[in-house]
């Protein structure tokens, strides 16, 4: 098997065997649900209900009028018990939609979705806007926004990212394998709405299972369609990687896949939306990964949105030990939580509990290039972090600071334990926040 | 549910891999020994031994006190000083004065490292500037070549042996004899030169003399992802153009007095040496066509030293060339 890849990335254990093997689990609906109202790239929404109100599971509850946005459906039946601040697991604190379960099931669907070949690509895209469907691999972009070519572009290739880099997730591995002529279904209408002439799945080479299912059932689409084993190397499921691994082409600074005729998204998001084709649901479920070294039984569980953490711990059968630091996503790139009152949010695709945390010693850097080698976008991580650090941040701009996408590989291999990353966040930060300033002067 | 958890918030990444400096340093280490049990076996322990730990003693011991003197954290622990006493001992002559390893240790450490800043800070390979120091200030000293009677090339030296006890003479190196009367003389002196250069039964510096243990040491090192290919290949092309060029046998310029040494332990020392690819090929090229020219034109036989040292200083300038920049140039093309 001839595998795709990329330059640079690195090498770290996986951490799957934990939950690869466990089969997605349905977790009953809570008794109230918290969903803040910015789950998404884009603007924040506002309530389309109030206090007191009753709303019906699937029902639309929050929208704004933004191109890049995505409305909020409610995940239960039940009442409105208000707005308030509350956790969030990016933003600190934010407005939040609290709803209570009052138990009575009532569901409001849409009409499953026939003859997908034959619809408009525009109503499509409205469709899948419609049904507040985000990029569910964690940085939440709306996905009506990505299949949409702006006017003189063409996309010629559909990529599904199948590659779940990140150590410890395995819930869309899981979906692949359970699932995945619902994911196909969604593949359809994505493929439809964007206007792509074939497609590919790119699988990393350890999800085997998966590789096999798919590439059996390709075969039945109306388009044609390839399923790309990829080497297992993080950060495989970066999108501007997959596009250089699976086509050989290289997305320009800042750009968008569609600027060289590609759209990714990946599984999980296809599965949303070929369900919502299927069944008439629009996105209020997801399935996460709950994991972890002292976590009493590791799940991989299909969760309504707004489920709160603590209720998942008890899902999960609480812990072995107490946990040191709890990370939302993978720990290469995910976001250390301040509490267990945190709601999954369409950018949730897990959970990791870690107790024993890596201890290592700074040095001073002695330049030994691993950070240059592992990084997947050609930077030299040294080099910026020591800009960051004497606050050059012109220096730090010219030498391309903004063309890092966090991925934590010059952090990850630093035999020093320079947080590369961090030093890199900074002055990225710093640059966009005067860059901001500059235009609102002028 | 617990709510007296106290979690630790850091960014991310929040895992790290096992590589550690003083773990690099210890491979390091480990891959200079085979050339050192050589070194230290073929030139006599009595001769060799002390040389050798003076030097790394005197390293350790002059990091200890600079960092006292500096009022810095103790940085012994790295591992670096232990690296740089090692490269230095095996760089001297065997039977040099025990005064030697330790002056030159404390140029190296003081003058060439921690005047910098410590550990990452230096411009110069600071085993290079010690054994530079020393060479500049004692050239007597520093190329007096003592060795075992059978690997004697002294018949050719007017000056002859000095014999020192039992089957100990001084006796000029390859370089010196060549420099003096030119290859043909060493060939006839030695016609098997090249293989007895490779294998390191020849006079020289004590682990600079067997090319064959110091790849066996460059390739461990390259096994375990520690050091690059490229800088070393660069330097032997551009030290193999200059040999060219100026009429010389290549591959004797390659396997003789310090340059295989120079080009897969001095040069890719992590420090001093460039982080941009493109800068390496420079810097490997420079340094092995500076070595090349000051052994074919200049007042030493060995340029290996000085032709590192120079492109040291052209780091910072070097690390400017940039590699192509991720979706810009090439690929463009292929865009329709």
């Amino acid at each position: 098997m001839k595998l795709k890849t990329f330059p640079g990335g690195v090498h770290t254990p996986t951490f799957k065997e934990l939950t690869a093997a466990k089969p997605i689990k349905e977790f009953s609906l809570p008794s109230r649900v918290v969903l803040p109202l910015l789950q998404h790239a884009g603007a924040p929404l506002s309530p389309l209900v109030q206090k007191g109100d009753k709303v019906k599971r699937g029902q639309k509850i929050a929208d704004i009028e933004a191109f890049i946005s995505a409305p909020l459906h409610s995940p239960l039946a039940g009442t409105v018990a208000g707005v308030e601040d509350y956790f969030h697991p990016l933003l600190g604190r934010f407005p939040a939609l609290i709803i209570e379960n009052d138990g009575s099931g009532e569901e409001e669907r849409k009409d499953p979705l026939s003859n997908i070949e034959s619809k408009d690509p525009a109503f499509l895209r409205e469709w899948i806007r419609e049904g507040g469907m985000v990029g569910l691999g964690g940085a939440a972009f709306p996905t009506h926004v990505k299949v949409s070519p702006p006017s003189g572009k063409k996309i010629d290739s559909f990529i599904l990212n199948g590659s779940e880099c990140e150590p410890y997730l395995t819930c869309d591995y899981r979906v692949m394998v359970e699932r995945p002529s619902t994911i196909l279904a969604g593949l359809r209408v994505l493929v439809r709405a964007c206007g792509a002439e074939r497609a590919f799945i790119g699988i990393e080479e350890n999800k085997i299972e998966a590789i096999e299912k798919f590439s059996k059932l390709v075969k039945d689409l109306p388009f044609p369609t390839q399923v790309v084993p990829l080497l297992t190397k993080y950060p495989q499921g970066s999108e501007k990687q997959l596009v250089f691994s699976i086509l050989r082409r290289e997305v320009p600074p800042g750009g968008l896949p569609l600027d060289v005729g590609a759209v990714v998204n990946n599984v999980q998001t296809s599965w949303a939306i070929g369900r919502m084709a299927e069944e008439g649901l629009p996105l209020i479920e997801r399935v996460i990964t709950v994991t972890g070294d002292c976590l009493k039984n590791s799940e991989n569980i299909q969760v309504p949105l707004g489920t709160v953490l603590s209720d998942l711990v008890d899902f999960c059968g609480g812990w072995t030990e107490t946990p040191q630091k709890v990370v939302m996503g993978g720990p290469m790139m995910g976001v250390a939580q301040t509490s267990l009152q945190v709601p999954v949010i369409k950018g949730t695709s897990g959970f990791v509990f870690l107790n024993h945390l890596y201890e290592k010693k700074e040095y001073s850097c002695i330049r030994c290039r691993r950070c240059i080698d592992a990084c997947p976008m050609r930077l030299f991580p040294t080099m910026l972090g020591k800009f960051a650090e004497y606050q050059a941040f012109d220096e730090a701009k010219e030498n391309r600071v903004l063309d890092c996408m966090e991925c934590g590989a010059c952090s990850y291999v630093c035999p020093a334990n320079i947080s590369l990353t961090h030093l890199i966040r900074l002055a990225k930060a710093e640059i966009m926040r005067r860059s901001r300033k500059g235009k609102a002067n002028g | 549910m617990d709510e007296e958890l106290k979690l630790v918030i850091t960014s991310s990444p929040h895992l790290r891999d096992e590589t550690t400096v003083p773990w690099i340093m210890r491979q390091v280490v480990l891959a200079l020994l085979p050339t050192t049990i050589w070194g230290v076996y073929f030139f006599g322990v009595s001769t060799t031994l002390l040389t050798i730990l003076l030097s790394v003693g005197s390293t350790i011991g002059f990091e200890a006190l600079s960092c006292k003197i500096f009022k810095r954290p103790l940085s012994v622990t790295d591992g670096s000083a232990v690296v740089t006493g090692l490269l230095l001992g095996l760089s001297l002559p065997p039977y040099a004065p025990f005064w030697l390893p330790i002056v030159g240790g404390g140029a190296a450490i003081f003058l060439g490292k921690e005047m910098f800043g410590g550990l990452g800070q230096n411009v110069f390979n600071p085993a290079l500037v010690g054994r530079a120091v020393l060479l500049v200030s004692w050239p007597k000293a520093m190329s007096t070549w003592w060795v075992n009677t059978p690997f004697d090339f002294s018949t050719l030296a007017e000056s002859g042996a000095a014999s020192l006890g039992v089957g100990m003479v001084t006796t000029p190196t390859p370089l010196g004899i060549v420099r003096m009367y030119g290859y043909n003389a060493l060939h006839q002196v030695d016609p098997h030169i090249l293989w007895h250069l490779f294998l390191g039964q020849v006079p020289g510096c004590i682990g600079e003399v067997s090319t064959l243990l110091l790849l066996v040491g460059f390739l461990y090192l390259w096994w375990r992802g520690i050091v690059h290919w490229d800088i070393p290949l660069f330097y032997f092309i551009g030290l193999s153009l200059i040999a060219i060029l100026g009429g010389q046998s290549a591959l004797f310029y390659i396997l003789s007095g310090g340059a295989v040494m120079g080009a897969c332990f001095m040069a890719t020392d992590y420090v001093t040496s460039p982080i941009s690819s493109k800068g390496r090929y420079l810097f490997g090229l420079g340094a092995g066509a500076i070595a090349g020219v000051i052994r074919l034109l200049g007042a030493y036989p060995e340029g290996v030293i000085f032709g590192i040292l120079t492109m040291n200083a052209l780091v910072p300038f070097l690390d400017r060339l940039l590699p192509r920049r991720f979706g810009v140039g090439k690929s463009e093309a292929k865009v329709r």
